[in-house]
């Protein structure tokens, strides 16, 4: 598995000297695999969501191969991984729902 | 949204169900039928025998999700009330996961509001079980939610 590239992240970077608090949520096996329910995390104010799950993917390379499969949510609402992020905002990745 | 002052009855739980609390809660005089679906543990999954099930949620998100098909069904059809409890933790095989409880006056209501409610909870509402078997646990297969479309800015990851 290819580390992933940094460089939508650090594009950012440049845009924006603004840094946003986020909130990161994991569940199911997504939990497992990152070793934790959920995070704090700082990065440029309006990063998207993909760029946020590109960071924990260059970190954990099995979460990066579930990524198809998943669906994010940002302050409880489905969202595009386009979503720009901003500081109070919460994230999930959220795997295939199971319920019922 | 439900204009009756009772209000529907929508909940996370973690201890067992019970279903007839949930019936007495939607039924009323002006009813004439109540309809009501129970999820229960099964024991066995892709030909293998199940232990039990674990379940966990995103458990604000799961109830705002619930909230919406409650509001959904009481748009789309003429329903009374609808109860809706989903069970979180261990499961036994045999115990109920989910119930659902619509009431109407008329039948036809209430059996598709129940329908268009398990079915709209199963592919919408962030809960996730892991099956125990003797010789190891998967994470259940899942539905993916729909989500909205990406913008062309959008890049996967891989």
């Amino acid at each position: 598995m290819a580390r992933h590239s940094f460089a939508g992240y650090n594009s950012l970077v440049s845009l924006s000297s603004q840094t946003a608090h986020v909130k990161v949520f994991f569940f199911g096996r997504l939990k497992e695999i990152v070793g934790r329910a959920e995070d704090s995390i700082e990065l440029p104010d309006g990063s998207p969501i993909e760029a946020l799950f590109s960071h924990y993917g260059a970190n954990h390379p099995e979460l990066a191969r579930y990524r198809a499969s998943l669906v994010a949510s940002r302050n409880q609402e489905f969202v595009a991984w386009s979503t720009p992020l901003h500081s109070g905002d919460e994230v999930a990745f959220l795997p295939p729902v199971s319920g019922g | 949204m439900a204009k009756d002052l009772q209000p529907d009855l929508l909940a996370l739980v973690r201890d067992p169900i019970d279903p007839v609390a949930l019936v007495e809660h939607v039924r009323a005089a002006e009813d004439g039928a109540v309809v009501t679906f129970d999820g229960c543990v099964r024991n066995h999954s892709h030909g293998r025998h199940t232990l039990y099930l674990d379940y966990e949620a995103y458990e604000s998100m799961a109830l705002g999700k619930i909230r919406e098909i409650a509001e959904q069904i009481h748009e789309k059809f003429p329903i009374h009330l609808v109860a809706i409890a989903h069970r979180l933790g261990r499961l036994e095989i045999g115990e109920t996961s989910v119930f659902i409880a619509v009431s109407s006056a008329h039948r036809p209501a209430a059996f598709d509001a129940c329908r268009f409610a398990i079915d709209t909870l199963k592919r919408t509402v962030p809960i996730w079980k892991k099956e125990y078997f003797e010789d190891g646990a998967v994470w259940a297969d899942g539905e993916i939610p729909p989500a909205p479309l990406e913008t062309r800015a959008a890049k996967p990851a891989s």
